[in-house]
């Protein structure tokens, strides 16, 4: 048994050897870094498109002889996450950039790992355990802020739709729990309907469908919804409603929703149907797809040495319809200098996620959101 | 469940006995603890390090959660059983542990008793229902999974809570430290508790009920006990899987039971228990599980992209199902042997084709009743038993009709109100063709969520938005669906695959597809007369409803009025008896997932029509759905019983109570217990009476 282990061992080091011409890569490949990353379920936009970034991060000419990254795929079970990520220190991770399906349920895998010198850092959803690294938003503020902004819409008086996201999670907790008590603060704004949207744009459409079976649009005044605005100023304008009375709509950072917001007229190219210009009344916040890409460079960034904070607290990336600016290329470049909504021709699915600006990962731009490619 | 026919069935071979007998019998169990140890094998010869005690703790507390609910279901499988309120329940014992467990010992030891009665209580409503108001197994626990996933999700809305230090060491720590840990302890006197359950008076009823419940009672068991200590039992044993996995995280997540079910399902299959009853064991349950987490190891140390896991595990489950069944007669061995024979007949020229026999066309004597000799029963009576079944989901549906109106007013003078009505039903009401007929053959499509994505992904890409590729695109589109559906099929008849086993790894395979496809950013949005399908007007309504009325009046038509429709349900009543009369049982099959791939993929360009795009997961949301209403519209879980327009019923009754449920503020927990009730509600008016 483990002489097998020994002669495979040495088959695949004499691949290796032959693999790269030589002792020179074998020796720089020895210094890499191994770091794994633990993905969730990645069956959605958001996922999909925070997997591309981290990937193209690894792939950057700063980090791709730093580091090799293998990713893996746990689904949406928590018990194998567990699993992989024991799995990962087993197999002699040096960090482990994790998206977890719990923030609880990996405390104690978590707290193993840490113990046997693994660097664990979680992006978007949070793990609790003192010993991980998170990399996050203030899920609070993102229901409190676009709560305000709505409520200051519609002069403190209305009736209000809520779309919220999955039920049980401490996003959706958090952020619901937060709109609620800026809208309670306001005695003459009334929800009158609210429904789990899931953070899809199709269960949007369908509860918001379901919701207008018995409430007729004349009857609302403005929508407070984690995600679905772009499908809300479709489903007004599929109803006659005109673009200038659309209803003013608090909501996430989709690409398309952004597109809708710019002014009537503004010229995109490949606008098609709802998703065109329409002067829609906004406020876009996000959940950044590349707060991945951060924390696996900072992960490297720990493992050269250096401190890294246990909390990093991303700023919440917020803009109204006024803030929105279309960007040409979407090179990271163009991005600082404020653009932060794609052309449809580059992006047709307006259901992705636009928010991939950061100052901090001047790395990953348009090209690694959508395929995975660093900038140059 | 299982539709599994074989070939060239005999009679079992009465001359091997002793351990020859043993092995034949355990087959499943053998081949299941062979594949663990390949697996096993496979991983510790490619991991860097030896396998050290701390491997083996942290393997062993890893898979025992789902190993010991995956004993329980054992249980209630072996019976005939189905039991979908699983990892409903662990999430509840989860969640009352973290938020009820205080620091002294004597609280956690009443903590863990309150874990196994809360198990047992859940198991104990199930088992009254099944075994005493005989509903069908598969909606009551449909209904007490959603009425427990509410409960859960009303004493706490998100992760969080402790679990006692000492408690989480008792259960996941060392016995003996670096020899026995203590979760190998824990499964140990699980594995106990069965040996004994099975050698008792008890265990043989489970097995008996499961195998033929009228001859169980022939031989004087008393069947209804059985059943409903079953239940209770299975219960118990997710109670404990809940404590396990409370001292396992420390603390707790209203959702972390939910995504198990599929796994615990998938660990009995593969640990060699038939779906059905009556044969199969919970130690091939334990290893199954164990199977299932040493998968996400491979799945690590191959390095297996991300993209394909799904495909790779789908792979994996019908390997080692295939495994477990292979032998000279399993359907494989007998088509083999067919093909082999029919290619020698061809060369000696003794085909029954070319036989020149009689053609055989009896006259079928015309019924001797005259006119007005007797009077033909009226179209009540000729028609009660299938009107019995058929209408309590539509006075459901009127009962919801008048909620709504008295709630919200002019709703049943509100023709806006039943647009949106039927639009939203178009989608259910397609699947439920496909999904129906596949359970009134006795099986059951989960394939449906990335039938539904995949079609939808890939049509919206090829059409882009115009009309003149929709035009080639969407045919294209419904005949992938036909033909993955046909593969479905082909799984299940040819290689003898039990129809969940199939229809779940083709699940994970699309998932695969779809994300490799589209690169995991679906692009191509719906052509315009795909939207105006779905979201404009039509002489006054939404265009799709009219096609939803041609889509019925077909779906009618096949079910009832043709060959096809009368083979389902020969089929469905009982496969055997069906192929003695000469129904092409394959065929048929065959046939109807090709339909239910057709109806799927139809959703899926629907769906994209209606959102505007395509987008991953979009399906997710219409598997339970799907099945609920089928149920809930009469049709038996089992198979042979049903009518489209009890399903279509089913469809409108839970579309319009999720209507009048989203139109409010009321919390999603609420929600959830009040579809519940109203599931169980609709079948114990379907209550079949005669016993």
């Amino acid at each position: 048994m483990r002489n097998l282990r020994k002669l495979f061992a040495s088959l695949l080091a004499a691949g290796c050897v032959v693999g790269a011409g030589g002792m020179a890569g074998d020796a720089a490949a020895a210094e890499k870094h191994k770091i794994f990353l633990s993905m969730s379920y990645i069956g959605n936009d958001w996922q999909a498109e925070a997997a591309n970034m981290i990937k193209a991060m690894a792939a950057h000419p700063s980090m791709r002889d730093k580091v090799d990254l293998q990713v893996q795929v746990a689904g949406p079970n928590a018990q194998r996450q567990i699993q992989q990520i024991n799995s990962m220190v087993q197999a002699g991770a040096d960090a482990i950039v994790v998206y977890p399906i719990s923030p609880t349920a990996l405390n104690q895998v978590v707290r193993a790992a840490c113990g046997r010198g693994v660097t664990i850092i979680a992006y978007d959803a949070e793990i609790t355990e003192p010993c991980a690294h998170n990399v996050t938003i203030d899920q609070e503020e993102a229901g409190r802020k676009t709560a305000e902004w709505l409520a200051k819409e519609l002069g403190g008086k209305g009736k209000i739709v809520a779309i919220t996201g999955v039920p049980g999670t401490s996003v959706d907790t958090l952020r619901t729990e937060a709109a609620k008590k800026v809208f309670a603060e306001h005695p003459e704004i009334e929800i009158v309907a609210e429904a789990p949207g899931m953070w899809s744009q199709a269960n949007a459409r369908t509860e918001l469908s379901k919701i207008l079976a018995t409430h007729k649009w004349a009857d609302i005044d403005g929508l407070w919804m984690q995600v679905g605005c772009f499908t809300a100023n479709a489903m007004q304008i599929e109803a006659g409603i005109k673009p200038e009375d659309l209803l003013p709509c608090a909501g996430e950072g989709a690409n398309g929703g952004r597109i809708q917001a710019l002014p009537v007229g503004t010229e995109v190219e490949g606008a098609n149907g709802a998703y065109a210009p329409m002067g829609a009344r906004r406020i876009s916040y996000a959940s950044p797809p590349y707060s991945g890409a951060l924390a696996l460079k900072l992960a490297v960034q720990k493992l050269e040495g250096q401190e890294i904070p246990k909390l990093t607290t991303l700023p919440l990336p917020l803009y109204t319809s006024e803030e929105m600016k279309l960007c040409e290329e979407g090179t990271w470049k163009e991005m600082s200098e404020g653009c932060n909504v794609f052309k449809p021709s580059i992006i047709t699915n307006p259901g992705w996620f636009a928010s991939i600006y950061s100052p901090d990962t001047p790395e990953v731009g348009l090209q690694a959101a959508l395929v995975g490619q660093p900038e140059e | 469940m299982s539709t599994t026919l074989t070939v060239g069935e005999r009679a079992p071979n009465r001359r091997r006995v002793g351990l020859g007998r043993t092995l034949a019998r355990s087959r499943g169990l053998l081949v299941a603890f062979l594949v663990f140890v390949a697996l096993f094998l496979v991983v510790d010869w490619i991991s860097p390090g030896p396998f050290s005690y701390f491997e083996l703790s942290f393997m062993s507390s890893g898979g025992a959660t789902l190993a010991l609910a995956a004993m329980g279901q054992t249980f209630v499988i072996l019976s005939g059983g189905f039991d979908l309120s699983a990892g409903a329940v662990i999430s509840l014992v989860n969640v009352v542990l973290a938020t009820s467990m205080g620091e002294s010992a004597g609280s956690q030891l009443a903590m863990g008793v309150v874990a196994l009665l809360i198990g047992g209580a859940v198991g104990a409503f199930n088992g009254f229902f099944v075994a005493f108001v005989r509903l069908q197994p598969i909606v009551v626990t449909l209904s007490s999974m959603f009425i427990v996933q509410g409960i859960t999700l009303l004493i706490m809305d998100k992760p969080g809570g402790m679990v006692a230090p000492e408690f989480s060491m008792a259960l996941t720590g060392d016995v003996i430290t670096d020899l026995l840990p203590a979760p190998i302890v824990v499964l140990l006197v699980a594995l106990l508790v069965w040996f004994l359950v099975r050698n008792s008076r008890f265990g043989t009823g489970i097995y008996a009920v499961g195998s033929d419940e009228e001859a169980a009672r022939a031989a004087g068991i008393a069947t209804r006990m059985v059943k409903f200590w079953t239940y209770t039992l299975a219960g118990l044993f997710y109670g404990a899987a809940g404590a396990f996995i409370s001292a396992q995280t420390g603390s707790a997540d209203p959702l972390i039971g939910r995504p198990m079910l599929l796994q615990v399902f998938t660990a009995v299959v593969l640990g060699g228990t038939m779906l059905g009853g009556g044969r199969g064991g919970a130690v091939g349950s334990l290893i199954g599980a164990y199977i299932l987490m040493i998968v996400v190891n491979i799945l690590l140390v191959l390095n297996v992209s991300a993209y394909y896991s799904s495909v790779v595990e789908g792979a994996i489950l019908i390997l080692a199902v295939l495994a477990g069944s292979f032998h000279r007669n399993s359907p494989v061995a007998g088509y083999l042997r067919l093909m082999v024979s029919n290619l020698r007949a061809r060369r000696a020229g003794t085909l029954a084709s070319n036989h020149p026999g009689q053609r055989f066309s009896p006259t079928l004597s015309v019924p001797a009743a005259k006119a007005g000799e007797t009077e033909r029963a009226s179209w009540l009576e000729r028609h009660r038993a299938t009107l019995r079944y058929l209408v309590p989901a539509y006075v459901g549906f009127a009962i919801v009709l008048v909620a709504t109106h008295l709630i919200y007013g002019n709703t049943l003078t509100n023709p806006a109100y039943f647009n949106s009505l039927l639009v939203l039903s178009s989608f259910l009401a397609i699947l439920a063709l496909g999904q129906g007929t596949a359970i009134l053959t006795g099986g059951l499509d989960l394939s449906l969520p990335w039938l539904i994505g995949l079609i939808g992904i890939v049509t919206a890409d090829l059409i882009s938005g115009s009309d003149s590729a929709a035009l080639w695109v969407i045919p294209f589109g419904l005949l992938l669906g036909t033909a993955l559906g046909i593969a479905n099929g082909a799984g299940i008849v040819f290689l003898g695959l039990p129809p969940i086993v199939m229809t779940i790894a083709m699940n994970g395979i699309l998932q695969g597809a779809a994300l490799v496809y589209s690169d995991g950013t679906p692009a191509g949005f719906a052509s315009p007369t795909q939207r105006w399908l779905m979201t404009g007007s039509f002489l006054g309504v939404t265009p799709v409803i009219w096609l939803l009325l041609l889509f019925v009046a077909a779906a009618l038509l096949l079910l009832g009025r043709t060959p096809f429709g009368r083979r389902v349900y020969a089929v469905g009543n009982s496969p055997l008896v069906a192929r003695l009369s000469g129904v092409g049982v394959g065929g048929t099959l065959i046939g109807t997932y090709a339909l239910s791939g057709f109806c799927a993929a139809l959703v899926g360009i629907l769906l994209s029509g209606f959102s505007g795009q395509a987008s991953l997961g979009m399906g997710d949301e219409y598997l339970l759905p799907s099945i609920a209403a089928v149920v809930v519209g009469g049709t038996l879980i089992t198979g042979g019983r049903g009518h489209y327009l009890g399903m279509l019923g089913g469809v409108l009754l839970l579309t319009a109570l999720a209507t009048l449920l989203a139109g409010t503020t009321l919390p999603s927990a609420v929600r959830d217990i009040i579809l519940g009730v109203v599931v169980l509600a609709a079948v114990l008016a379907l209550r079949d009476r005669n016993p």
